[in-house]
This record gives structure tokens, sequence and C-alpha cells, in this order.
């Protein structure tokens, strides 16, 4: 197999300022559980600043020499009692805030990604978008968790800790204040350094999710032919790319947190020192520089911990920034579709998937509504994308399409698909319930609707002797469907949507030949009344079209009437007769 | 890598998947747990230095000492974050090196030759080989942080024993005390985190199928219906995050108060200590500034438990997975090829050199005899050995069965045909051509260089199906099934495919067997032999044109 890794064209990744602006909008929206978190955090900040003060009391008094120290305690106590409850108040918060937050984002993203053109997923590769949904909403979920208790919780220890050392004695302040631009230096030398790593972590967490899901689904294949040791060398390849990445980050990030030590050590030692000749001259106690040594000291960790949450904001972000992309995407307008019936007219559409090399040439075609039209031709010829430009899945480089009068473009594309339907040859049975898999094209449809549309369909016989009825699961992971069967809960759907022109991509050829001539009175059933474009490479649906365009390497070559183009004796006559003379 | 690991011993279950990650890697795991432990005792020696340097150099005001004092600290603090960065970095290391390990494990269980029974979604497995992976991975590196966290309150207890027996005492037997108390809450955490992580998979696997299915949701302009859907699942998932964070509250919560009440206690002791001068003022500051930063380490072992909880459901559904049983049948037995195949029911025997028609008049029937060959049925024999019977390279050896929907990976053509193998140009070259697909090659500039992308979504349904069977040609095991494999194609290409089918793997000498799963009339037309299935039974056989003049068969294959 292959040993490089093809430059994919990826989906997009937001900016700072855009993601920035969609977290504010995402948690404004559960904003006082959130308040309430914070207030809550503050209580623990406060809470927790206690336990020092009073630690310093106890010396004091003991040094005093006075009776009893046991009010310390029980302040300490009080204190521990409080913090511990709005420890679990401000989590069980926070939750309440972030969970919905990251649902809702995932959502989007999802929703965005379904209304995508398909083909611009496909060229990122599935993996890329189910790593965003997956692996990053996970990340920026639990950093959620983690980011904002730590973040409340370092400032407010800080600044109180830091205002204590200050009513302490001044001089003692600046000489913990040394410190400061040595924590500033070890930010400045990190974080430009790490940014660019983290982006390129979760790059390669998609392609390793990319590479993952490629080799698990395409499994039997695998199986088949003994390609387990490519299949693996690619997933060990992706999968150890983004272990490495990990590791080099966390290398920097070692690096960081030791020029924190650094700035620690020379703070302390400032203090101490300070201390040493203050006492010297007299200046202040013994007492009060044990305290500012201990404050120093009980700032190592929410300064720790404020440097970390630097650090996981880029981290999170990264993530974050894919997620955005995808949800700041444009959402494709719902549209009106037309209320009054009319052709569906093609005018001189061509396109190019790359360009320079034309799959169609400029063709014309129209189907009336009611019309039957078939699309024959060679494999290769165009007829799929004929048929996804007609239904409106595909823009086409030149030409326009419209439906009854208005032009795709100005019905907008969800307008045209309420209209035009699409079934291709590789009918995709959904992970759920034959319910859900119906009704997915009618939300409302109620159980006799979809029964009458198995029943359309030639379906009610295998669908009525399932084990759960409507109720079975069906799909991967659920009970299997023949090609045959899967296509008719397709051809159901489509009754079930109800649309106007059904485009026909192969819809018939999965199933073997019993199978294919119940599927053709199935389409036959579902296309009654509606235009429909048939693309087939069985001709038994060309013979029964009202219409039948040929289509050679992207150009319509015969159009007419099965029997007019039978006795023409040009391209059409040569495939019947291969199909019939066999 | 992969290949190195000699039949790796599969762990039965969570527990010993996670044992079996910190065996794997001993001096790794030492070297971690005793760099990390020496960082966490210089991180609690640092109160103590300070009570020493004030102590011995401030209060008496000794520059001598304070000379010292600062020569200790730089040591300390050197000591400190050299342990810190490399007992940290190996920690990492180890860590990922282990998930990967998993991982490649879990996509090889998947991939393996034999097979996995299983139902989950090809999303289930991947959440299984990142987010499962992920908490067992970071479970273990917390394992290492309590390691030695217990080892700074080994070295608290043991200055505070030093200090006062009956301080030290507390602290030794009074920590282990509370923090079995906090495992009380453990399972209710460990069930809201399955349940949560359960909810997170599940919408990760709708969230793959919706995709998968992204061109029948857009064929059907269901975009807004899919999304509802996903929103439901999603909000599950949502609910358990938040029920498994109340757990998590609670658990910090019971963390803190005991960690802080325990401070307390000590404080009132030590105070009292002093107070009664049993003990120096010197002293009082190091159990304050040591008891004070107990309440972290008590908090970091508080945690693990809940950690190792949500790891070993992870692990579980691990060990689940590479506990699947196999779905195929092998033994040891290896005939000689070319040989003779028979099938029980239907009941048929096909010897070497024949190209067979099988014509099912059910396609479940054809689908279930491709599935039977593929597990190893026992009532299909290989000169005269049960399938079930065959060594797995015996199998290979004799048998490719070509599923009827293709799978093609990122790859380039030639890549693809080849099957990962090097095969010599011009079985490469043959294969292209009897299966048609020198015309997908001749359509792009790159030829049989081009490349294939994931899934195949850069080329049309036909061109798929064909280089599927240049794929499948060009294996050449010596029997081959293909289940209808020129649906998508033209009836013009078809006709071309039947003839090079024909040419390429039975000409007049060849020993080649080959099965055709089909009802086409035009494949069909180039069978030594066709037999004709219904319901196991074999109503006619003979050769496409003999059997045309039956009505059932007609009906079978007709157009």
């Amino acid at each position: 197999m292959s040993t490089v890794t093809p430059g994919r064209d990826l989906l997009p990744i937001a900016d700072r300022r855009t993601t920035t602006r969609v977290a504010v909008r995402l948690v404004a929206a559960h904003r006082w559980p959130l308040v309430g978190a914070i207030v809550s955090f503050l209580l623990v900040g406060a809470s927790a600043l206690v336990a020092p003060r009073m630690l310093g009391e106890i010396v004091d008094a003991v040094e005093r020499g006075e009776s009893s120290i046991t009010r310390y305690v029980v302040a300490i106590a009080v204190a521990a009692v409080t913090g511990a409850v709005f420890n679990a108040v401000s989590v069980s918060l926070l939750a309440r805030a972030g969970e919905p937050a990251v649902a809702t984002l995932r959502e989007e993203v999802l929703e965005r990604a379904l209304h995508l053109d398909g083909a611009r997923i496909e060229a990122a590769g599935t993996g890329d978008l189910m790593s965003r949904v997956g692996d990053d909403a996970r990340l920026v979920a639990d950093s959620v968790d983690d980011f904002l208790p730590t973040l409340v919780n370092s400032v407010v220890l800080v600044g109180f800790t830091v205002i204590g050392l200050v009513a302490l004695d001044w001089r003692l302040a600046l000489a913990g204040l040394v410190a400061a631009p040595f924590y500033a230096a070890g930010l400045r030398w990190y974080l430009p350094r790490s940014a660019p790593r983290y982006r390129e972590e979760r790059i390669a967490q998609g392609e390793r999710a990319q590479a993952l899901l490629g080799a698990l689904s395409g499994a039997r294949t695998v199986r088949a032919f003994a390609l387990e040791k490519g299949q693996l060398a690619q997933v060990d390849r992706a999968s150890g790319r983004a272990r490495d990445i990990a590791i080099s980050v966390f290398h920097l990030l070692t690096r960081f947190f030791a020029r924190n030590n650094r700035a620690e050590l020379i703070g302390l030692a400032s203090v101490l020192g300070v201390g040493f000749w203050l006492v010297r001259a007299d200046l202040v106690t013994v007492g009060a520089v044990t305290a500012a040594a201990l404050y120093f000291h009980r700032l190592f960790d929410p300064i720790g911990g404020l440097l970390m949450v630097l650090d996981q904001l880029q981290s999170a972000g990264a993530s974050l920034s894919r997620l955005v992309g995808v949800a700041v995407l444009p959402p494709t307008a719902p549209g009106t579709p037309p209320t009054h019936r009319g052709p569906l007219v093609l005018h001189s559409v061509a396109h190019a998937y790359v360009s320079d090399r034309p799959v169609l040439h400029p063709t014309d075609l129209v189907v009336q509504p009611g019309e039957r039209v078939a699309l024959v031709g060679a494999t290769g010829a165009g007829k799929t994308t004929l048929g996804r430009i007609a239904a409106g899945l595909l823009r086409p480089v030149s030409g326009t399409v419209s439906l009854a009068g208005t032009s795709y473009g100005e019905l907008g594309v969800r307008a045209v698909r309420s209209r035009v339907a699409l079934l291709s040859q590789e009918g995709h049975v959904f992970a759920a319930s034959l319910r859900d898999n119906l009704s997915l094209a009618r939300p409302d449809a109620t159980d006799t609707s979809l029964w009458a549309a198995l029943d359309r369909v030639g379906a009610t016989a295998w669908a009525a002797a399932l084990s759960d009825g409507l109720d079975t699961v069906l799909g991967e992971g659920g009970h299997r469907l023949t090609p045959a069967r899967a296509q008719q809960v397709a051809l159901a759907r489509i009754d079930l949507a109800d649309p106007w022109f059904v485009v026909l991509d192969e819809a018939t050829a999965e199933a073997g030949s019993a199978g294919a001539h119940e599927l053709e009175a199935a389409a036959l059933a579902v296309t009654a009344g509606r235009g429909a474009l048939v693309i087939a490479h069985r001709l038994t649906q060309s013979a029964s079209a009202d219409r039948v365009v040929v289509l050679d390497a992207g150009r319509v070559v015969e159009q007419g009437s099965h029997d007019e183009l039978v006795s023409a004796g040009g391209r059409y006559a040569e495939l019947w007769q291969a199909w019939s003379g066999a | 890598m992969f290949t190195s690991r000699a039949a790796p011993s599969v762990p039965a279950d969570g527990r010993a998947l996670l044992r079996r990650g910190l065996r794997r890697h001993p001096a790794r795991i030492a070297g971690f747990i005793s760099l990390l432990t020496l960082w966490q005792v210089c991180e609690t020696l640092v109160p103590v230095a300070i009570g020493l340097v004030i102590d011995k150099a401030i209060a008496p005001s000794d520059t001598t000492a304070l000379v010292w004092s600062g020569v200790g600290l730089v040591a300390l603090f050197g000591m400190l974050s050299y342990s810190y960065r490399f007992g940290s970095r190996l920690g990492f290391g180890t860590l990922q090196h282990e998930m990967h390990h998993l991982r490649m494990e879990i996509a090889e269980t998947s991939l393996r030759p034999l097979g996995v029974m299983t139902t989950k979604l090809s999303g289930e497995t991947l959440s299984l080989a990142t987010s499962d992976t992920a908490n067992v991975g970071f479970a273990l590196r917390s394992l290492g942080y309590s390691v030695a966290a217990a080892g700074s309150l080994a070295i608290s207890a043991w200055v505070l024993l030093d200090i006062h027996l009956g301080l030290g005492l507390t602290v030794l037997l009074g920590v282990p005390l509370v923090l079995l108390g906090l495992q009380a809450l453990t399972p209710v955490i460990a069930r809201r985190t399955a349940a949560q992580e359960g909810a997170v998979a599940s919408a990760t696997g709708v969230a793959t199928d919706l995709v998968r299915g992204l061109r029948v949701v857009q064929g059907l302009a269901a975009e807004d219906e899919a999304t509802q859907r996903y929103r439901r699942v999603s909000r599950h998932a949502r609910i358990a995050g938040i029920r498994q964070a109340d757990a998590r509250a609670g658990m910090l919560g019971a963390t803190a108060l005991a960690g802080n009440l325990f401070l307390a206690g000590v404080a009132l002791w030590a105070g009292n200590l002093a107070l009664d001068g049993e003990i120096s003022i010197g002293q009082l500051v190091i159990v304050v500034g040591l008891s004070s930063y107990l309440t972290d380490p008590i908090q970091v072992i508080g945690a693990i438990s809940a950690q190792i909880a949500q790891a070993l459901t992870s692990a579980d559904r691990i060990a689940e997975h590479l506990n699947a049983a196999p779905e195929v049948q092998v033994g040891t037995e290896a005939p000689a090829a070319p040989a003779t195949w028979r099938s029980r029911r239907p009941s048929f025997t096909s010897g070497p050199g024949e190209l067979l028609g099988l014509v099912f008049t059910d396609a479940a029937d054809a689908d279930d005899l491709l599935s039977r060959l593929e597990v190893g049925d026992p009532g299909i024999t290989v000169a005269g050995s049960p399938l079930s019977t065959l060594s797995l390279a015996a199998r290979r050896a004799h048998l490719v069965v070509d599923p009827h929907h293709v799978d093609l990976f990122e790859a380039t053509l030639r890549e693809t045909v080849a099957g990962g193998a090097d095969i010599d140009p011009g079985r490469l070259e043959r294969a292209i051509d009897a299966s048609a697909t020198t015309d997908v090659v001749e359509l792009s500039p790159d030829g049989v260089d081009q490349r294939i992308a994931a899934d195949a979504t850069t080329h049309s349904g036909g061109q798929r199906q064909r280089i599927g069977l240049a794929r499948a040609l060009a294996s050449a095991p010596p029997l081959l099934v293909l289940h209808d494999p020129t649906t998508a194609v033209d009836p013009v290409t078809e006709h071309r495919i039947a003839r090079g089918l024909r040419a390429h793997r039975h000409a007049a000498t060849s020993t080649h067997l080959t099965w055709l799963v089909t009802t086409s009339p035009t494949l069909l037309s180039v069978a030594d032999r066709v037999l004709l299935i219904d319901a196991g039974d074999v109503l006619a056989e003979g050769t496409h044109r003999d059997l045309s003049n039956r009505p059932d068969y007609r009906a079978a294959v007709h157009r």
C-alpha cells in the first residue's frame, strides 16, 4: 500500500476571532448555571484561604503564648465544609452549562455537515468530520470540566494571597514580585511553540480516525483478500504519528514547567533573603517572614494552574476551532418549493470534476411531469453526473437547471430536493429501526402509511415477518437486508417523500434477476404519476420508458422511443442486442 | 510494530488489561514512578526547607547558614524540576505507546483473518480505539501520580513521626482510612461514567452512520430530520454527562471535605502540643506546612479510584472486543490444490478447471452460501476435508470469496488490484484487461497509478465494480467465488467481462475453479455448467443453453 498520506482537502478550521465569538455565544446561552458555578468557585477559593491564614494565626498564637487555639481550628473546619459544599455545587452547575454548550456545538457541526455538499465531505474524508464530532468534541468537553474551576480557583487564590502578602509587609511582597518576569518569560517561550504543534496533533488524530474507519468498514474485503497487513500498516502509521506529536508537545510542556520551577526558586530565595536582612535590621518579625514564605509557597499551585489554563486554551482551542470551522459554514436556505407542477429542464449543462477533463459536454434534457425518461449508455458516459445535476445534488460547471420555470439557483437546493428525489445504486440502510429508516422521508407518517408504502414496493411479506416488525433494528449491527430489500426500503422512502420528480440511478441494479423484477415493479409503482429520469443498465427499464436518451462520452448521441432507437440500428440498438441476445 | 509481537496474550477482562498495561513496560513504569515519587518528595520538602531556613538562618541571623540555605534550595529545586521533567516524560511516553498498542490490537482484532462476532457499528469500534483507549492510558498515568502522592504522604508521615510519634502515626493510619471511606462513592461514579460513555459512543455511532448515508439523506431532503435524530442521541449523551458530573461533584466535595477536616484535626493537635511546649515553633511551622500540603496528595489518591473505575469500564469494553469469538472455523488440514469441492446442501460437486454458474431463486440463499464459505461451513468439503478443518493458510491458499459490495481503500489503482502484494506486471495487466478495467485506466492520465480515494468516491459505481473484479482476478486463487460482479456495468461491457473472465481463468489447461453466483444470462452463458438452486435443492443442472428451455430457470434469469 501507499506510504504517502495524500493531502486531503480538509474542512475549514475557524480563525481565533470566530472561534471566540462562537464560544461566547454558546456559553452565553447557558449563562445562569455558569454564573452560579463562578460564584460557587469564588466561595470555594475564599474558603481555601481560611486554612493557611488560620495556620498562621495558630503559629502566632503559640508564639504569643495564648491559652487556646480551638477557635482557629473551628474556622478551618467551617471553611472545609463550606468549601466542600460549594465545590460540589460548582462542578455540578458547570456541567449544566458545559455539557449543553458542547452538545449544541456537536449538533450544529453535524447539522452543517449534513447540509454540506456531499462531495465536499468526501473530498475531506469522512474521518476528518468524524474526528471533529468525536475526538475534538470530547476534548473540548473535558477541558470545560477542568478549565473554569482551575481558572477561577487560581485567580481567587493568587489575588487573595497577593493581597495577604502586601498587607503583611510591602518589602517582602516586592521581593516575591521578582519572580513575575521569569514566569512571563516562560510563557513567551512556550505558547508560540506549542500552538502549531497542537493544531498538527488534531489533524493527525483526524487522519488516524480516517485510517481506522476505512479499515473497519471494509473489514470483510480486508479478510477476503488478506489485506490486513497493508491496512494495519496504515493505521499503525497514522496512530504512530499522532502518538509522536503528542509526545513532542508534552516534551515542550515539561520544559515549560522547568522554567516555572526556576521562577518559583528565584521568588522564594528572594523572599527568604530579603526577610533575612529585614529581620537582621529589625524591620520585621521572624513570624512575618515565615508567613510571607508560606504565602509565597501557597502561590506555586495557583500560578501553575493559571499557566496550565493558558496551555489548555491552546489545546482545546485547536479542537474548538475545528468544530467551529464546520459550525459556521453558511447554512443552506430552506427556500420555497414551487407550488405548480411544471417540467424539469436542463439547459446546456456541462460538468467537469477536474478542470479540463469534462465528463459532460453541454447537454439539453427536458422531463415533463409524469413522463418517464430512460438514460442509458456505457459506464463512465456521464449518466450519474447528469442525474445528480438533475436532482440538484451537483451544481454544473455551466448551464442552467429549472423546475416549473424557476431556476435551481433561485429555488435553493433544499426546495429543489423536496420536489426532486434521487435514489442511487447504493441505498444506505441506517442503523435504526425499519420505522425510523422509512420515516426519515416523512417524519409525521403513521404506521398505516408506512405499511402502505411497504406494500407499494412489494415489501409487505418480508417486513411483516421481521422479528419486531417496524421496530426491527436494521443496518450495521442490526438485521442485515439483502441489497434488493435495502432498495425496496429506499423506494418506500421515496414514496413517502412524495416528490414530483424521481431520479433513479441504477436503483434496481443491486438485485439478482428475480429481485430486479420485483424492484422494477416497485420502481414503476413509486414513479407512477411522477416525472422520472431512470438511469439503467438493465434495459428492461428503458424498454418500458416513454423516451430513451443515449449518452456516450458525455454527449447525447441518440434520443427517441425504444422502438425507434432499436430500428435505427445505432448505439442503443447495439446495447439492446447485447442485453436481449445473451 | 504490530507484526513483531508474537501471539500477544489477550487479557480476559478490563482488570487484566490494565494489569497487562502496567506489566508491558516494567522498566519505564518503574522509572516513571520512582522519578515522580522523588519529585513529590521534593515538593513536600519545600515547606520543610522553609521551616529549616527560618529556624537555622533567619531567626539566629546566621549568614553562613543563609548561604548554605541558598545552596540547599537550589539543589532541592533542581532535583524537583528534573525529576518531574524526566519522570513525567517517561510516564506520558509510556501511556502514549500503550494507547497505540491498544489501538493496534483493536484494529488487528477487527481485521483478523478469523473474523469477529460483533454487533458494533464501525463508529463504535472507532470510539473504542480512541476515547476508551484514552481512558485506559490516562488512568495508568494517574496510577503513577497516585503512587508518587503516596510516597509524599509517607515522607510527610516520617517527618511528622520524627517530630511527634502520635502525629506521625495519625497521618500514617488516618489517611488510608479516609481514603478507604471515600471508596464508597466509587461504584456510583463508575456506573454513571459507563452510562455517559455509552451514550457518547452511540452518538458517535449515529453520526458516522448519518454521514455515511449522506447521499441518501440529501437525496430525500431529509437533512433536518436526520439532524433531529442526531440531536436526540446527543441530548441523551448530554443528560448522561450531567449525571456523571453530579457523581463526580459529590466525590470531589467529599474528598475536599475529608482532606481539610483532617488538616484541621492535625492543626488542633499540633497547636496544642506547641502550646504545651512539647514541640518547638520551628517544628510547628513544619507540621503546619506539611499538613496543609497533605490535602493535595489526598485529593490525587482520592480521585484515582474514580479514574480507575472509569478506565475499568473502558478496559472491559476493549477486552470484550479483543475476546470476541471468531467467526471463521479453522483446523489444521492443508489439502493439496487444485482440489475438488463438494457441498452437502445444496448438493453439488465441482472440480478443477470448471466455471460453474450458481443460480439461486432466492437471493438470501446466495448470501447464505457465501457467508458459509466465508466462515468455514463443515458441510462444504475440499478434497474430502470439511472446510472447517482447513488451516487458515490452507483456506487462503484455496479460496477467495469476493463479496458483492466492493470496498476499495485509499491507494493507487495498481496497488489496489495487486492487493498489497508484489505481482508481476503481466498478471496485473491481464486482470485489468479481463475485468474491462482498461477503460478506467485509460480515462486518467495517471493510468494504473491513478489514486483511488477512501471508499473510492472518485470513481463511479461501474468503475468501482470493475476495479474490484480486477483485484479478485489478480489474486488468482484455485477457487474464486464471485457474487453478481457486473450489476453496475452496461450490457456491452458485461459481455466483454464475461469473455474476459472465461479467457483469464479458464484457458484449456487451466485448473482454476470459479463459482459465479449470479442471475445474469450474459455471465451464465460462458459457464461450463449451471445449477438452478431453490431453497437448498438443486432443481436442474446443465449449460445455460440447456437450461434455458426450463420455465423456472428462465424466470430466475429473465431480464
